[in-house]
């Protein structure tokens, strides 16, 4: 129907009038792919489930041409709110507490910008092809190439001021922006979904722009943690601040601080939870060569506390001072033999028996 | 014929709680198989000096509730799950039953959330939970710990790494809590302890000692409905107003805001005034004491403890007290200014029932005050004359004759003592600790009264006596058969003679010896021989002790836990054998040893590090020993203190 309309329009000033200029015929087109995109844009408002999300890049397939006064109105947007957030600043936690703004779910339009446009330095964005610039006027410059309407000395003015476009009495689509980072708040796919109002606003919250990393990995592991809230409670809440954490499990019952699970302590690497596993592991003697020193030596120490997972018989047998053999089997390891001195007194009691000791002095055998 | 048939088991039973001393214990097992059995079954704690030991201790005591393990070189995560895992041994399982007291005090980084997830799980009855000095604790043992849902007391001093989040888990998950110390848990902040207050309805007494926590702590413990005691000693950000918050909270028996740097009379006064029911204040080194605290204590008609240590007092000041407190039985002075005789006389002479008297470094007090507290005060149990030089035999002899209970006696740095003056004090048979540091006109024949006479006697402090000798040990040896603590270090007259016959003292655990150069090996030797219980020995600067002595230690000291072998000439091969062999020791100072090599130090080091908690060495070998073994140690959770 549309590209009916066109030809039909296109047809109508070719019949009557034939002095026409090439100039009005192409104004005359150019209105009417004006009307055509907010016939389109209008429908689009009128599906209020229907949410357009699309990157900046795949802008094209909609309506190659937009009118001059869009693009203008579009200019002035970005300008006005391009000073506008000049003053916020990159914590995320303020724009947490700050604009709260109650949009109906379908009432705007989501763009996510992908990381890469984000983390560039551009505040100024192409709507055709998204490329960004940093200067709006190079901005301008770049939108010759789509086409010769933005030859016209009117587009290649620097942008109106607010009160002109104030009276421009299309529509305005309003757009949010989506954080692509997964997990945040800010993402689309978040539960509580907080849109952010302007590109200017991406980039901020995004803080990776402002953190630079000279290494790729250490860029990697900040994003893990970017954005996400680190005070976890029970119930599943997050919470940016520890204080509201805290506000919220004295308020509840059973409520109480979670710790998050990426967090390892450092503990020790074979604590035997599972105790058979464990002596399975080091009955395996080509294991333990493999260990470092320090795991190795862990390994000795719990092997000697976990000696006897299951036979309760042979515990006390383990730990007798003359049971040599379970303490033995580690003797290929690379380290001077502790196991004389360990646990085992009769190790050295026939070394110092011997000895220059002439006292009749009664060994200390159990406990005292 | 057995003794049961005259003497029930029942009233066996009964007769056997009422033993309390080791050593008699262990004298009523030795009668016949049947006291044994009875001493066994009534036996409820059980204090496990070898983890070794523990199972066929647990088959012997069946009926054991309070373990206490601080003293075993390692408790780990294998350690605990031995003991209380399900299918292990037969005795585990009365264990986990009974069991209500758990002391892991001072285990080494082996132990963690896992060990105490097990615990928790295991033992369901357990009320009474110590987990202080592990450094390494942090929020995840923490939350281990909530899982105990009866836990009634629970120690978290020094545990560092507590933060507010695992103390809100534990305050959730452990609401019968009645008493908790977060000394020196220093993550500890003001979040923490409000919600806290809001969880632990139960909470009783509570100790935040040397948290950097501010008023609004105080201001939610206010609300805790059953506090009853507050320890804060050196809060630094607390001031008045923190305790004016306190006023309006639940009746407080126990305070002690010692050290608080913000925290002066006024702040005090606003307490008392609200706490009508204190029994005991605990205010040391306040600023000064203000005429308006002095006449607040009148209205404490309970206040039996008043340590008012570091502080400005006068003879008005101490009248005041006198006649505003009826009913003080313990009175700490300790370090104040302007204690005189007249304040002291004042002071005593209301207050018949005195037990404590703490006047260390109150130096002008003579003969005349000492006498003035005999006179009023028969009852004293205790009394602290530290550094009261101007006391002299005059004053001990109408002490003696009057204070008959006397157990604690210190007079340290009194250079006013002399023979004459210990006869007099010999007449106190029931003296348990003694201390004479300091005091140079004492000499053996002194000595010999005490040891005759005060057969009681458990500690004896004669640190740089050095009238004293050989006929002192030989005499203590004779009379003080109960000695546990004895520190003889720089009395250089002692010899091999005087060692040789401090062996026969079965008792002894901790033995101070340093500087004494006339002993040599032999005398060492012939003392570690016999002394089987000794388990802290000082040797520092003993420096004509050669191998023959250490190797002996190396043999026969089995229980030795904590060595000082500083200054000593001990070799390579000898000191390998001491930190290897002896397979109890924890703690080793090795500064300044001068015949060690560094290899020497890697191979005793190499020897021990499975269980050694902390060694001190010159800071030089830092860089000289092998990083290996730095690594191992501080795997294994040792403290390297470097001199």
């Amino acid at each position: 129907m549309v590209h009916l309309i066109i030809t039909r329009k296109g047809q109508v000033p070719s019949k009557p009038d034939e002095v026409l200029t090439q100039q009005q015929q192409q104004l005359i087109t150019a209105d009417l792919t004006s009307i055509i995109v907010q016939l389109i844009s209008t429908a689009g408002t009128l599906l209020p489930s229907v949410k357009t999300i699309g990157q900046f890049g795949q802008f094209t397939p909609k309506p190659a041409a937009v009118s001059p006064e869009q693009q203008q109105q579009q200019q002035s947007n970005n300008s006005m709110d391009v000073e506008h957030n000049y003053s916020t600043t990159e914590e995320h936690e303020e724009h947490e507490d700050g604009e709260t703004e109650h949009l109906p779910p379908g009432s705007y339009e989501i763009l996510q910008l992908e990381k890469e446009e984000i983390l560039a330095p551009h505040t100024h964005f192409c709507t055709i092809c998204g490329k960004g610039f940093k200067r709006d006027a190079n901005l301008r410059m770049h939108m010759r190439g789509h086409g010769d309407e933005y030859k016209t000395p009117a587009a290649l003015a620097k942008p109106p001021t607010v009160k002109e476009v104030g009276s421009a009495a299309e529509p305005v689509i309003i757009k949010r922006y989506s954080c692509p980072f997964s997990g945040c708040k800010r993402n689309k796919d978040h539960k509580k979904f907080q849109p952010l109002k302007t590109i200017l606003c991406v980039k901020n919250h995004y803080k990776c722009n402002t953190k630079k990393f000279s290494v790729m990995a250490d860029l990697k592991t900040h994003e893990k943690h970017c954005g996400r809230d680190k005070w976890l409670c029970s119930c599943g809440t997050t919470f940016s601040r520890k204080d509201k954490l805290f506000g919220h499990i004295a308020l509840f019952q059973g409520h109480t601080p979670a710790i998050p699970p990426d967090e390892t302590k450092t503990v020790v690497a074979l604590a035997p939870t599972d105790a058979a596993a464990a002596a399975n592991k080091l009955a395996d003697g080509s294991g333990l060569a493999t260990m470092d020193f320090n795991s190795g030596a862990q390994a000795l120490m719990d092997f000697k506390s976990v000696d006897d997972p299951a036979g309760a018989a042979a515990v006390a047998s383990c730990f007798s001072p003359l049971n040599f053999d379970s303490c033995n089997f580690v003797g290929g390891f690379p380290e001077f033999n502790r196991q004389g001195f360990d646990d085992s007194e009769a190790s050295f009691s026939f070394l110092l028996s011997g000895g220059s000791c002439n006292y009749s002095s009664q060994k200390t055998g159990g406990e005292s | 014929m057995s003794i049961l048939a005259v003497l029930t088991e029942d009233l066996l039973v009964r007769v056997n709680s009422r033993i309390e001393d080791g050593a008699d214990r262990r004298s009523w097992r030795l009668v016949c198989k049947e006291f044994l059995r009875v001493d066994s079954l009534t036996r409820k704690s059980l204090r496990v000096l070898r983890s070794e030991f523990i199972f066929s201790l647990l088959r012997r005591f069946p009926n054991v509730d309070a373990l206490d393990l601080s003293a075993c070189p390692r408790v780990d995560d294998g350690m605990l799950t031995l003991l209380l895992a399900r299918g292990a041994a037969s005795t585990t399982a009365s264990l986990r039953w009974n069991l209500r007291s758990l002391n892991l005090s001072r285990a080494t980084n082996g132990m963690s959330f896992k060990g105490l997830a097990l615990i928790a799980s295991a033992c369901s009855q357990l009320e009474k939970l110590d987990v202080s000095y592990n450094c390494r604790l942090g929020d995840r043992e923490a939350a281990a710990i909530s899982g105990i849902e009866g836990l009634k007391e629970l120690r978290l001093d020094k545990c560092l790494e507590v933060t507010d989040v695992g103390l809100v888990k534990i305050a959730v998950g452990c609401q019968k809590l009645e008493k908790l110390s977060l000394k020196w848990c220093m993550e500890i902040s003001d979040l923490g302890v409000n919600l806290l207050s809001v969880k632990c309805w139960s909470l009783k007494f509570l100790d935040i000692s040397y948290l950097k926590v501010t008023n609004e702590s105080l201001c939610s413990i206010a609300s805790l409905p059953k506090l009853e005691g507050l320890t804060m000693v050196g809060c630094p950000l607390v001031n008045d107003s923190g305790l004016e918050f306190l006023s309006r909270g639940h009746s407080l028996k126990e305070i002690d805001i010692s050290r608080c740097e913000g925290v002066s009379s006024s702040g005090l006064v606003s307490l008392i005034r609200a706490h009508c029911n204190l029994m005991r204040i605990i205010a040391g080194y306040l600023p000064e004491l203000s005429a308006a605290l002095l006449d607040s204590l009148k209205l404490l008609k309970n206040l039996t403890t008043l340590i008012i240590n570091g502080t400005q007092v006068s003879e008005t000041v101490l009248q005041t007290i006198s006649s505003n407190c009826k009913s003080l039985i313990e009175i700490g002075l300790s370090k104040c200014i302007g204690v005189t005789n007249v304040g002291i006389l004042q002071l005593v002479s209301s207050h018949q029932k005195l037990k404590v008297l703490d006047l260390t470094c109150c130096g002008s007090v003579t003969d005349a005050a000492v006498c003035a507290v005999a006179d009023s005060c028969s009852s004293l149990v205790r009394l602290k004359l530290e550094a009261c030089y101007m006391v002299t035999e005059k004053g001990l002899e109408r002490l003696a004759s009057s204070c008959l209970l006397l157990e604690e006696v210190d007079l340290t740095d009194c250079s006013g003592i002399n023979d004459s003056g210990l006869e007099c004090l010999s007449r106190c048979s029931r003296l348990v600790s003694l201390k004479l540091g300091l005091c140079f006109t004492i000499s053996d024949k002194g000595l010999s009264y005490i040891a005759a006479n005060c057969s009681e006697l458990c500690e004896l402090d004669l640190y740089r006596c050095t009238g004293i000798g050989d006929e002192t040990l030989a005499a203590l040896s004779n009379g003080c058969k109960k000695l546990k603590k004895l520190n003889i270090s720089y009395c250089i007259e002692i010899t091999d003679r005087g060692m040789k016959s401090l062996g026969s003292l079965g008792e002894l655990v901790d033995l101070e010896m340093r500087g004494l150069h006339n002993v040599t090996g032999v005398g060492l030797a012939a003392f570690a021989a016999m002394s089987k219980r000794l388990a802290d020995l000082d040797l520092k600067h003993c420096e004509n002790i050669d191998d023959s002595g250490f190797w002996a230690l190396a043999c026969y000291s089995h229980n030795l836990r904590q060595i000082n072998l500083s200054n000593c000439n001990i070799s390579d091969v000898t000191l390998c054998m001491v930190m290897g062999n002896l397979t109890r020791l924890q703690e080793a100072k090795l500064v300044h040893l001068a015949n060690i090599t560094v290899e020497g130090f890697e191979l005793a080091l190499r020897a021990c590090c499975v269980r050694i908690k902390k060694v001190k060495m010159v800071s030089e070998l830092r860089l000289l020993l092998s990083s290996e073994i730095l690594e191992i140690l501080h795997a294994k959770g040792c403290i390297i203190r470097w001199d």
